[in-house]
């Protein structure tokens, strides 16, 4: 035992050290402080960041229906096949993802006899970017496949089938053009900013009519999982989820059956051989500008675009020298042609230098300057009236008669029709059209406006260029009277549980400014065209229904494929019962015969449909 | 007996009682540690820390009741015994971690340079205590109590144990402080020690200067040598004011925070997120307690001797303490010291424990009766 003496009572260097450790434990609670206190809202971001994910859940897309509530476009649920990477067998952990997501792969694809169009790349993606979600190998397998996984899922750790919502349409190609189609929207997955914060599953998006054009309202709203990871990526835990929401129902003034009948009467079109069935056709509610039909030939099946179908005949559409992907019936831009006689005639009348008793002789052509304009009829149509002459489609009366009008007269007229300008159709882009004037001439192409231009414009042939629904536009208003109303294609957006949303109401776009008389000339100028035996329209008439109507036949130069050929578009415009006219329809085929004995039968067809009758062969008419 | 049973009655409460806490909540917080979810198996690291702390307890009982005159009459005896067994564990030790630091017999193992601390304590007080207060202000006061640690810290070094090494020459410092050597030569040792250090620099491993070093720039390297300690700052600090909860710390249960340093250096870091502020604070107030009983002990020693064991052992807690809690806030470099009592390890445990029985020894022993 060491024998020592009592130390002092108080030791400065003790004390002191005392200051020093007081002095670090100070250091270390205002330290703390600051990291706990002051700093906490900046790690607990840190901390979230870094383990926490959010999964985006896409919605399903809303219904499109008929406006009967036939459903029109919808969803079907898709089996996927896919493997969970993080839930793979693996030996250890450093055994490679590829390799045991190669085994399971390699498994499934023999049990299952179907390749695996995985590559390692993509394996390797997947695994270091969404990990937690699944990774799908094979989408939309048949009923087969499916029952072959079921049976040996269970052997199969990390497989599993999935089932995700797929657009599909219930009617096939039935109108494809108006409706659209949805793809994968690939610009948003590409993001990569996106993808950094969130497992990324794309939503479809719209891509071509009430798809593209509501494509806001039919989507939804995606909804979102939030999970908790490990270091390694590994889902251990949900920390929060927000349902997705159903898109919108969109319901249509389409009429199936209507639509269908109007698509097979296009179908049904007398075509010579080596004339390609191109052309639209479009039925209007005559007081509404509802539209119950908007067809376009040829056409598409929208199921092909689904994410797992296969690509080439997509391709195929695309690559189509028919471009069964171009909606004609607001897309293209054609002539007239004589549809646009009812136009020339109202503003010949309203100008009050013509009457509809001028009689003018037609002798096959009319000199004009030191040109010969002919009649579409080359013998001539000997002595012709106002109304003979439009039965007819007279040529040499319209050229003398829109002469006399004037071009700014007919000019004003096309335009009060709706005509060079948008008809406010709701969805798509459609075409202005082009109404010329002798300002516009001077302006495009440094010319002045001859007369000749103006026989031209008065038979719908110079640089007139419009649309079919622009046309149907036109016929509604001829059969209303003079109400220019803006055509539309959607009733009703009601949200997934049935609320009213948007509701369109018709609009009226204008009205035509002319008298109650001249408006009931031309309009019986048009019954007769449909009606008489010598009408041009004939192959319009029902026995029984009361068809007023027009046909055109507009020559033009077609390049095609490197060779120049000159083909006629053929149209035809009319309303039905001339007493009270319940509807319009405007046919245009872009290679045919002509209007009289090509686009009239069409809409026959399409009239027959409509009043629940039988179309007839009906021998006379034809021509313009 | 009887006259045992009157010093434990003398003992100082106050401080055994602020050590069983910190027990319990070593015990609890390694359980949270190892804990990987309702039903998932773990490591039962937090049974073995209690029986370290039941032979804890027996060792602490023993080194307060026997008289610290008769323990330190061996002074270097202890230090001979200490630089044993760390030429031993160099020829037949275990290597765990890149250092050959284990003595292990069977599934039993222990890291001598833990011990070696107390046996360093020992030999300074025996050796400063010797010393006359003529050559007390000597320079040789200064050299011979570092010489004294030389060997110890060169066999530490080589295992290579930075942290451990490093622990000795502040507990050198503050022996030698009390003990009576002039300021002047402390701080012209300090000076001259700094100047040489770029040469120990050269003889540290690659990852023991990133270890060093990270702490300036944690965000330079954030998947290396930096992880751990952002990690930890994460958890530090995401804790707030009154922490995530027991067991519910994500940055320790989904082994952000990784699941070897969890348990053991980085204990704190899991309390301080799953107690937040709160937490933090009851554990520097144990230590306080700990650390402020000790000098008080030290202040009422009945002689030097006694002084200088207290003050050995306030000094090696304190060094580990702010060592530990600063790296877990990037305040001090990634050092690999544990956190007296309850960081997981057993011969820290016991060490610790060991420590605290002298100071209690010194304490009982504060009168002559």
């Amino acid at each position: 035992m060491i024998i020592s003496s009592p130390a002092t009572q108080f030791n400065p260097r003790v004390f002191a050290l005392g200051l020093i450790v007081a002095g670090g434990l100070v250091i270390l609670l205002l330290a703390l402080a600051r990291v706990q206190l002051f700093h906490a809202a900046h790690f607990d971001q840190r901390e979230e960041a870094q383990s926490l994910r959010r999964i985006r859940v896409p919605s399903t897309r809303g219904e499109i229906r008929d406006r009967h509530g036939r459903v029109l476009a919808d969803n079907r649920p898709s089996y996927d096949i896919v493997i969970y990477l993080e839930q793979l067998p693996r030996e250890s952990k450093k055994f490679d993802v590829v390799r045991a997501a190669g085994q399971t792969l390699g498994t499934l694809s023999r049990a299952l006899n179907r390749p695996v169009t995985l590559s390692d790349r993509d394996v390797r993606i997947h695994y270091a970017r969404r990990r937690p979600i699944p990774l799908p190998v094979w989408q939309d397998v048949p009923v087969g496949t499916m029952a072959a996984f079921v049976e040996r899922a269970s052997t199969l750790p990390g497989a599993d089938l999935i089932v995700t919502p797929v657009r599909q349409y219930p009617f096939g190609s039935l109108a494809a053009h108006a409706l659209g189609y949805v793809n994968r929207d690939r610009a948003a997955s590409d993001d990569e900013a996106l993808e950094q914060y969130y497992y990324y599953q794309p939503d479809t998006v719209g891509k071509q009519g009430v798809e593209r054009s509501l494509d806001e309202w039919l989507r939804g709203s995606p909804g979102g999982r939030t999970i908790r990871v490990s270091p390694g990526g590994t889902m251990v835990g949900e920390v929060a989820e927000k349902p997705a929401e159903r898109g919108h129902t969109v319901t249509l003034t389409l009429d199936v059956r209507v639509q269908q009948l109007t698509e097979a009467a296009l179908a049904a079109a007398p075509l010579r051989p080596g004339q390609p069935l191109r052309g639209a056709a479009v039925v209007l509610e005559v007081e509404t500008g509802e539209v119950l039909a908007l067809a376009s030939v040829p056409g598409f099946d929208p199921n092909l675009f689904h994410p797992g179908g296969a690509a080439e005949p997509v391709r195929a559409l695309f690559a189509d020298l028919n471009r069964p992907m171009l909606n004609r019936a607001y897309g293209g831009l054609y002539a007239p042609g004589s549809t646009f006689k009812p136009i020339t005639l109202l503003a010949a009348l309203e100008s009050g230098r013509s009457h509809v008793e001028d009689t003018v002789t037609c002798g096959g052509s009319l000199p004009i300057g030191n040109r010969s304009f002919g009649c579409w009829k080359r013998e001539g149509h000997g002595t012709v009236n106002g109304m003979e002459a439009m039965r007819r489609s007279c040529d040499v009366w319209y050229y003398q008669k829109g002469m006399a009008t004037g071009v700014e007269a007919i000019e004003r007229m096309a335009r009060q029709f709706g005509l060079g300008q948008p008809t406010g159709f709701d969805i798509g882009t459609e075409y202005a059209g082009l109404v010329p004037s002798a300002a516009w001439k001077r302006r495009e192409r440094g010319e002045r406006w001859w007369d000749g231009d103006t026989a031209q414009l008065a038979i719908g042939q110079s640089f007139l260029l419009v649309t079919p629904v622009q046309m149907a536009v036109v016929a509604a208003a001829l059969a209303n009277g003079g109400t220019v109303l803006r055509p539309f294609l959607v009733k009703r957006i009601e949200t997934a549980a049935g609320a009213l949303v948007r509701e369109t109401k018709p609009e009226v776009r204008g009205r035509v400014n002319v008298s109650a008389r001249n408006m009931e000339l031309v309009r019986q100028s048009l019954l007769g065209a449909v009606g008489e035996a010598d009408g041009t329209a004939h192959r319009a008439h029902l026995p029984g229904l009361r068809v007023a109507g027009k046909t055109g036949t507009a020559e033009f130069d077609l390049s095609e494929g490197g060779q120049r050929r000159r083909i006629n578009r053929a149209w035809f415009i009319g309303f039905a019962p001339y007493e009270k006219p319940r509807y319009a329809v405007a046919v245009m085929l872009e290679e045919a015969d002509g209007g009289g004995y090509t686009a009239a039968p069409v809409a026959q067809r399409i009239f027959a449909g409509l009043f629940g009758r039988e179309p007839v062969e009906v021998a006379g008419g034809g021509g313009d | 007996m009887k006259r045992y049973l009157q010093m434990v009655g003398r003992m100082d409460w106050v401080m055994f009682a602020a050590m069983v806490l910190l027990a319990v909540g070593s015990v609890l917080f390694i359980y949270s540690a190892s804990y990987r979810g309702p039903g998932q198996e773990m490591p039962d690291l937090y049974r073995q820390q209690m029986v370290w702390f039941g032979i804890g307890l027996g060792l602490y009982v023993v080194t307060a009741l026997v008289d610290y005159r008769v323990i330190c009459q061996w002074g270097m005896m202890w230090l001979i015994a200490g630089i044993g067994s760390l030429v031993l564990v160099l020829a037949v030790g275990t290597t765990v971690n890149g250092a050959r630091s284990w003595l292990g017999w069977g599934g039993f193992g222990i890291q001598p340079a833990e011990f070696v601390k107390l046996c360093v304590i020992v030999a300074l007080a025996y050796y400063l205590f010797h010393r006359s207060p003529e050559t007390r202000r000597q320079w040789s006061t200064v050299i011979g109590s570092l010489a004294l640690v030389g060997a110890p810290v060169v066999l530490i070094l080589a295992q290579p144990d930075l942290g451990s090494a490093m622990v000795l020459v502040p507990i050198c410092y503050g022996m030698a402080f009390v003990g009576g050597a002039r300021v002047k030569h402390l701080v012209l040792v300090a000076v001259a020690g700094v100047l040489l250090s770029p040469l120990a620099w050269t003889q540290l491993k690659d990852y023991q200067k990133a270890r060093l070093t990270v702490f300036l720039h944690p965000e330079k390297d954030p998947v290396g040598s930096a992880w751990n300690l952002n990690q930890s700052l994460i958890a530090v600090g995401s804790g707030g004011l009154t922490g995530k909860g027991y067991l519910q710390g994500t940055q320790n249960l989904l082994g952000y925070l990784p699941r070897t340093v969890a348990p053991n250096d980085f204990l704190f870091s899991v309390i301080a997120e799953e107690q937040g502020f709160v937490g933090s604070v009851a554990v520097i107030g144990l230590y306080a307690v700990i650390l402020f009983s000790g000098l008080r002990i030290a202040m009422q020693a009945r002689d030097r001797l006694g002084t200088l064991l207290a003050t050995g052992v306030v000094a090696m807690f304190f060094f580990h303490v702010f060592i530990n809690i600063g790296m877990t806030i990037g305040l001090m470099p990634i050092t690999g010291l544990p956190l007296p009592l309850l960081s997981y390890g057993g011969s820290f445990v016991l060490a610790s424990m060991t420590a605290l029985g002298l100071l209690q020894n010194v304490w009982i022993h504060r009168r002559i009766y």
